[in-house]
């Protein structure tokens, strides 16, 4: 399996080329395009285990209730991913600590790579917004995820914070809690940085540079009711 | 303070990195990441009354976050506008500048933040009522979304209403129709905003109203 990530950073698409009979697995509605003879199979959980319930806590994540599994029959082939948002992507080679990867910047992964949504307890979901939701990707085997705008590394050795709209995903090496972000409460609630995810130990974070809930906030009055 | 912009012109944010005692400010929910040492206060916006005025009349948040370092070592803050686009600075030096509502992300504590009436003509243009100034001494960050265009004006220069970002003070502002009453209202422009005088304006690429006119249509 070869990826190459093309057209960085704002109209990201991720080239995957196959072997005969070589499969990636991706969120649903994440192919643009693929070779002609690329079988696609749709199922709830990853190809030969899984659960429903697995593929309910996902739809929870933000994610798509089904998952496709695209095999080249007969020959090698090839299947272009793309996202929604205007952004970057990246590819981490899994091989040893596993990561966490926030609901909605998984875009695929090898068969080889384990997948499981993190249920993040329910004070901490609730109080995070809609998309603290992690899926916990480990085992061997390439992950492509995505940003809504630039991906930044951060080397976290000690505490480090990041908005609960700017985490991408994170090495399961690192502890973090959501927390307030300045001394007080009020003054986090009141200068709008609400709460935060604040992350100790050694490993790194990717952040996305820009917040999808900020955006649209910034769009929706503009945009007309439904009718 | 050292700081930098990167993430080019489609994602720019800003790497603020304070020394010991040093503060910047920024418009509430700024913030993507920092370190878990710096100091937040939130603060109104220049004030009681003058945030509450920024804040309802000038499209800028009531408060404004201030970051500062209080630990014996460098730290970093990183600052992001709402929309994908361009950020740049203005570096003040005693003289003004004026933003159009929601273009200021940050600035440096010597810089003051006001609000002037824009008048019922920048109200038709859907520029807002009032337009926020930044004066005194400082780095001010302001984005916009899409690339951002500068232009040495001196004369008269026509900006499409809700491109424009920020201008010198000394410009006068007047919205007109684009060009007859046919061509204005079928051609897709509307009303334009005259510049008129000897300075500098900022003009954005995209607009976030142009993109939700797109959208708006596709709704139902």
């Amino acid at each position: 399996m070869q990826i190459d990530i093309t057209h960085r950073p704002g109209n990201s698409a991720a080239k995957v080329s196959l072997e005969s009979g070589e499969s990636i697995t991706a969120e649903g509605g994440a192919m643009i395009a693929m070779s002609g003879h690329v079988q696609v199979e749709t199922t709830t959980h990853k190809k030969d285990s899984g659960s429903i319930l697995g593929a309910l806590k996902r739809l929870v994540t933000g994610e798509s209730l089904f998952l496709n599994h695209f095999t080249p029959n007969g020959g090698p082939g090839e299947v272009y991913f793309g996202t929604a948002l205007s952004g970057d992507m990246m590819q981490y080679d899994l091989n040893g600590p596993g990561i966490m990867v926030q609901g909605g910047s998984y875009v695929a992964s090898a068969p080889s790579v384990d997948m499981d949504i993190q249920w993040q307890g329910l004070g901490k979901t609730f109080f995070s917004g809609e998309s603290m939701f992690l899926i916990h990707l480990s085992g061997q085997g390439p992950v492509i995820f995505n940003s809504f705008g630039a991906i930044y590394p951060i080397e976290v050795n000690g505490d480090y914070i990041v908005d609960t709209g700017h985490i991408v995903a994170f090495e399961e090496t690192l502890n973090y809690e959501i927390t307030k972000a300045g001394g007080s409460w009020l003054s986090s609630i009141l200068g709008g940085e609400g709460l935060v995810c604040k992350f100790r130990g050694q490993g790194t974070v990717w952040c996305q540079s820009h917040n999808t809930g900020s955006f649209g906030a910034a769009l929706g009055p503009m945009l007309k009711a439904r009718g | 303070m050292q700081t930098s912009i990167e993430g080019g012109s489609a994602f720019a944010y800003i790497n603020v990195d304070l020394e010991p005692g040093e503060t910047v400010i920024a418009e509430s929910n700024a913030m993507s990441s920092m370190a878990s040492d710096l100091s937040i206060n939130a603060k109104f916006n220049g004030g009681f009354f003058s945030g509450l005025a920024k804040a309802y009349l000038g499209g800028e948040s009531l408060f404004v976050n201030h970051f500062t370092n209080n630990s014996s070592s460098t730290r970093r803050v990183t600052l992001v506008q709402s929309t994908p686009g361009n950020t740049r600075t203005i570096e003040l030096n005693g003289q003004e500048f004026c933003l159009q509502p929601g273009a200021y992300i940050a600035s440096t504590p010597g810089v003051s933040l006001g609000i002037k009436w824009a008048g019922l003509k920048s109200w038709f243009a859907r520029e807002g009522l009032f337009k926020l100034t930044v004066s005194g001494q400082g780095t001010v960050w302001y984005g916009a979304y899409g690339g951002l265009l500068e232009k040495e004006v001196d004369g008269d220069y026509i900006v499409d209403t809700s491109h424009l970002v920020a201008y010198e003070p000394q410009m006068k502002l007047n919205i007109q129709l684009s060009g007859g009453l046919f061509s204005s209202f079928f051609g897709g422009e509307g009303f334009v905003t005259r510049l008129e005088g000897k300075g500098k304006i900022i003009i954005q690429t995209r607009s976030l109203s142009g993109l939700a006119d797109w959208i708006n249509p596709r709704l139902w």
